[in-house]
């Protein structure tokens, strides 16, 4: 709810309290666009971005309403209109692309990493939708009713979606790692 | 319960969101079914691998991010200052927002401030009336100053100090052709979406003849941002601009826009119909 309060002040034109909600939840908000880009100063632009559109349409928040989930949206709109200026752009990590095809040792650590490398690979390979709910639910945690208002859908829709993204997400890491578990 | 439905629970249950029941069920499921404790050992496999991935990209934000949220909020705290002077004291409007960071305009309103002295020192005694020629001199002069720092800042490299610029605009009592211009350039070339926004609005003060609106129509459809595109239609609605009613019909039919900003322009077209 302390988030929830601090918004209705912001909105009612404290806007000087939103500091409190950049230094809460900017983190999150900046973690959201690095998994969708893996690009670190688009995602610091965009982050940005959404704040300042907090503050624009500050009249919009609802003092029922979810302040978490509404800011997502936010974000949600902030990538979409980033999308739709330019080509979505997921960079592979360099070190993903080194590793693909190469003869392993068989060291575990070594072998951990490549696992790793691996699974950023095939969750960057994933259709936009899917990794967008993945990294909602697996990365930063929000409850399934936070992700239905974010995703304007029902909690049980965001239930199957969480599912068949990770079995997605499965698919592509077994199909590149050449095994599958037993 | 079916093996489907009790797929759809392993996320939550590997979470640890699932609630006693649902977890005993599931359970239950898993000692009698084999295809539904491989598909847990996978997708075990890959929740836990996930964890990995979470902390290598869990890079703290860097303190710049702050500086940068500070400014736009300052920025934005001066706005709305200069838009409802009424208004004030707004609730945590820093003292200094209206002041400028660099040096080179703290020195420029040095100067300004200078100037205004002198000519007050050397008017005032002598004039009495608020209609005197020298007063009136004196205004233009302060007016041409504000109008100096406002068209400088613009053309900073800091989009914040653009965004002071744009706010600085307000101080500006006359229409001034250069202003509009600097204005005119921001909304349509400024790289940082929000200094766009921002010289939207402050393009209401300056929009005073048909050409200025003709630009706006213009400019949309140059607009990468359809919330920049929308801004300028709303502000056209706001000016009450029925010259640009031929732009935005067209608007209001190109397939190549964003839909919000068709539909947008469809709006504005019959506002403006009905204040016709």
């Amino acid at each position: 709810m302390e988030d929830e309060l601090t918004m209705c002040e912001v909105r009612e034109g404290a806007v000087g309290k939103l500091e409190l909600l950049f230094d809460r939840h900017y983190p999150g908000i900046l973690r959201y666009f690095q998994y969708l880009t893996s690009n670190r100063t688009l995602s610091e632009d965009l982050a940005q971005e959404v704040f300042f559109r907090v503050l624009k349409y500050r009249h919009t928040y609802q003092p029922e309403g979810n302040f978490r989930a509404w800011l997502y949206q936010i974000a949600r709109r902030v990538y979409a209109d980033q999308l739709s200026k330019r080509k979505p752009e997921v960079a592979m990590p360099e070190e993903a692309r080194e590793i693909s095809g190469a003869t392993l040792p068989p060291d575990r650590e070594f072998q951990k990493k490549q696992e790793t490398l691996m699974l950023r690979r095939a969750l960057a390979a994933m259709p936009g939708d899917k990794r967008e709910v993945l990294i909602m639910s697996r990365f930063l945690e929000l409850k399934y009713e936070e992700i239905a208002t974010v995703l304007e859908c029902e909690v049980g829709t965001v239930k199957v979606r969480v599912y068949r993204a990770m079995r997605d997400l499965s698919d592509r890491f077994f199909a590149l790692s050449g095994e599958r578990a037993s | 319960m079916t093996c489907e439905r009790i797929r759809e629970q392993i996320p939550e249950a590997l979470a640890g969101r699932l609630n006693a029941a649902d977890r005993d069920a599931l359970v239950e499921h898993l000692e009698g079914c084999a295809g539904c404790r491989t598909e847990v050992a996978e997708l075990n496999a890959v929740w836990r691998g996930l964890e990995t991935v979470k902390s290598g990209m869990d890079a703290a934000p860097d303190s710049g991010a702050k500086v940068r949220f500070e400014e736009m909020l300052a920025a934005y705290q001066a706005g709305m200052a200069a838009a409802q002077p009424a208004a004030r004291p707004a609730v945590n409007t820093p003292r200094t927002a209206w002041f400028p960071m660099q040096p080179v305009w703290r020195f420029a309103m040095a100067a300004g401030l200078l100037l205004a002295g002198v000519l007050c020192g050397r008017y005032l005694p002598q004039s009495g009336a608020g209609g005197n020629p020298e007063m009136a001199q004196l205004r233009a002069q302060v007016e041409n100053l504000h109008q100096m720092v406002a068209i400088s800042m613009l053309q900073q490299q800091s989009p914040s100090a653009r965004m002071r610029g744009v706010t600085y605009t307000e101080k500006i009592s006359q229409p001034d052709p250069q202003v509009l211009d600097a204005l005119l350039q921001a909304v349509n070339h400024d790289a940082n979406i929000n200094v766009r926004l921002s010289a939207v609005d402050a393009l209401q003060k300056f929009a005073t003849g048909p050409e200025v609106a003709l630009a706006m129509v213009n400019s949309i459809a140059e607009q990468e941002s359809p919330l920049v595109q929308i801004a300028l239609i709303d502000m056209l609605v706001q000016l009450d601009a029925r010259g640009a009613a031929p732009g935005l019909a067209r608007i209001s039919k190109d397939m190549n826009m964003d839909e919000m900003v068709r539909q947008r322009a469809a709006w504005a077209l019959r506002k403006l119909e009905v204040q016709g």
